[in-house]
């Protein structure tokens, strides 16, 4: 969809514990990424990673050794220009908020298809945010009505109208360049909005961020 | 050593000279062993008063082995497909022993000569119960719980003893546990023979009760061990049984189904998430708009081979309305599924305070309003009329070749 993009140049590293996932992923990506390494616990990830410096690391978010979260706590440290798409087959709202909040720049699903993965890392590759349908309406929760009032002393802690609408739409299951259409504004303000509210969701220190993570009992 | 029970110490019997309370506490403070072992020694010759103390902690602290074993072999074990072995005693070291000795008897020897120390008899007896209680003490220590917790009725309770040199020792201990109680009661110069008759069977019931208490200790630990591996049982077969009705069965429709792709994928994916709910568990509340949803987002899935993402923010009890408008969104996936030709359904539900909305969008043919020919009465009949009936509306935005999606509103 990034049509600028040479998306061939990307250099990856795939990070799964399971090799039958790693395998699966190199075959079906394999073609138009550079895929530099590989990594199946959090030690040789950091290694594999801080060895390729890669554009991308492909990260699964259950990881032998502390969990991806871990990876990406110790590659920051040395190499912070890294950027990360978490992979998960978990949906638990703990999880994607976690891992977000640590660093990734985005959120999908094992079972995303080939091609969108493919433009989920040129997007985050170029330093965009990459939301799920799923992660949206998880952000969409987090920072909905039930703030207490006197905890927003600051622009962090809620998003704008903008922002929210552009959540909507990504939860509709709209495409980037289908929100733009829709809301008469350019791709690059959606990339601009959703790179914003991932700001948000990583700075905001609202306490209730984290324990609407922890401690949700979805009614 | 780590201590796999941090509140309180244990006695790690593998480390144990004779009962392991030292090595215990020691690991417990940090000290070097050795220092533990000479203080209880120095203690123990100024009248008895370490050897006092040692056996009440000897009581108190339970006893720990190494006795975890990968879960093959664990299992192996209690199925008794292999043979365990008593706890292997770790080698005493004979020189510090030699040393310990020496220093302990010789202030004893001090202590009593000085005249500080206890009366002759009273000493005698004294190291006659300590001893003799060591003895049986440490026999229940490496007698093995797994006969307690294999064993049925009351035989598990006697299965420990039925062995030789077991049964000598604390036959032992127990004679050397009476001859106490007869110096104690010799030893008592000033009391009638009546009173003297009652010291004795008073200090015989309590000397047996000692010698018994570690034994029930044991076995009402084993007992609850026992319990424990019940329940752990009961899930393994819990876990078992789930991958058996669902993921085995998935599999082989799988297999008989290879030739259809579609099918295929249709399976793979209701598979992976109920396995995926099974694991992670994230259960919407049973009687609220989310659950039927999803039970229709399923159903839907199951039926027409597409792939239904449902993502929903806030919930809200399943009032009538509701409920309208959960059939509504049923004919709208299913007309999707049906007609649009898309692959994919994206359903977006949100509960705000006054407003309840729910889309339902594809990326496929889409199609003219105006066109809409009778036998697409699911449109106005199942979802426009449906939604009004329930004081919503519900509004269609498609044109050809631009996919179709229905926005269904509910005011709550």
């Amino acid at each position: 969809m990034s049509d600028e993009q040479t998306p061939a140049a990307w250099r990856v590293v795939v990070v799964d514990d399971h090799a039958m996932f790693r395998s699966g992923v190199k075959h079906d990506i394999g073609g138009h990424v550079q895929l530099v390494g590989e990594g199946e616990d959090v030690p040789t990830a950091v290694a594999a990673i801080l060895t390729a410096v890669p554009d991308v690391v492909l990260l699964d978010v259950h990881l032998p050794g502390g969990g991806g979260m871990e990876v990406i706590k110790q590659v920051s440290a040395v190499e912070p220009g890294v950027k990360f798409l978490a992979l998960s087959v978990s949906d638990a709202a703990e999880d994607v908020i976690g891992i977000i909040r640590a660093g990734a720049r985005g959120y999908v699903t094992k079972s995303i298809a080939a091609d969108e993965l493919i433009e989920a890392i040129a997007r985050v590759a170029t330093g965009d945010a990459v939301f799920s349908p799923r992660l949206a309406g998880f952000v969409l929760d987090a920072f909905s009505g039930a703030i207490d009032v006197a905890s927003i002393d600051e622009d962090l802690d809620r998003l704008s109208q903008r922002e929210r609408e552009v959540l909507r739409l990504i939860a509709r299951g709209y495409a980037y360049k289908e929100i733009a259409r829709e809301l008469f504004i350019s791709i690059k303000t959606v990339e601009t909005h959703v790179s914003s509210v991932l700001r948000k969701l990583q700075l905001s220190n609202r306490h209730q961020l984290t324990r609407w993570a922890t401690d949700r009992k979805l009614v | 050593m780590t201590n796999p029970n941090p509140p309180g110490s244990t006695r790690p019997l593998d480390a144990a000279w004779i009962g392991g309370v030292c090595a215990g506490l020691a690991a417990q403070l940090g000290w070097p062993v050795l220092v533990v072992r000479a203080a209880f020694v120095i203690l123990g010759a100024v009248g008895l008063i370490g050897v006092l103390v040692y056996l009440v902690l000897w009581l108190l602290m339970p006893g720990q082995r190494d006795d975890r074993r990968p879960l093959g072999l664990e299992s192996h074990a209690r199925t008794g497909m292999r043979s365990v072995g008593e706890v292997k005693l770790s080698g005493v070291d004979a020189g510090a022993a030699f040393a310990l000795a020496l220093v302990g008897g010789g202030l004893l020897w001090l202590v009593q000569v000085g005249g500080w120390g206890l009366r002759p008899f009273d000493l005698l007896a004294g190291s006659l119960a300590a001893v003799g209680l060591g003895l049986v003490w440490w026999q229940a220590d490496r007698t093995s719980t797994r006969e307690v917790r294999t064993g049925k009725g009351w035989r598990r309770l006697v299965a420990p003893l039925a062995r030789g040199s077991a049964v000598v020792i604390v036959l032992v201990g127990l004679v050397l546990l009476a001859a106490a109680v007869v110096a104690l009661s010799v030893a008592q110069t000033g009391l009638t023979e009546v009173g003297r008759l009652l010291l004795l069977v008073g200090s015989a019931i309590a000397a047996l009760v000692l010698a018994v208490l570690p034994w029930l200790l044991r076995v009402r630990r084993a007992l609850a061990q026992a319990q424990q591996d019940a329940l752990l049982a009961d899930a393994r077969a819990d876990m078992a049984a789930h991958l058996h009705d669902s993921v085995l069965q998935t599999l082989a429709l799988i297999q008989r189904q290879a030739a259809d792709p579609k099918k295929v994928t249709a399976l793979a994916r209701r598979q992976e998430r109920e396995l995926r709910q099974w694991l992670y568990g994230e259960e919407p509340a049973s009687g609220s708009l989310v659950e039927a949803l999803t039970e229709e987002m399923l159903d839907v899935e199951s039926d027409h081979g597409v792939d239904v993402e449902l993502v929903s923010v806030g919930d809200a009890e399943l009032t009538g309305e509701l409920s309208a408008i959960v059939r509504a969104a049923r004919e709208a996936m299913v007309n999707a599924a049906k007609h649009s030709g898309a692959e994919r359904i994206d359903v977006y539900a949100e509960v705000d305070p006054d407003l309840v909305s729910v889309y339902i969008r594809d990326r496929g043919v889409g199609f003219d309003l105006a066109e809409i020919t009778d036998d697409r009465m699911g449109v106005r009949g199942s979802i426009t009329e449906r939604v009004k009936r329930a004081g919503g509306r519900a509004i269609i935005k498609t044109a050809p070749g631009q996919g179709t999606e229905v926005r269904l509103e509910v005011p709550r």
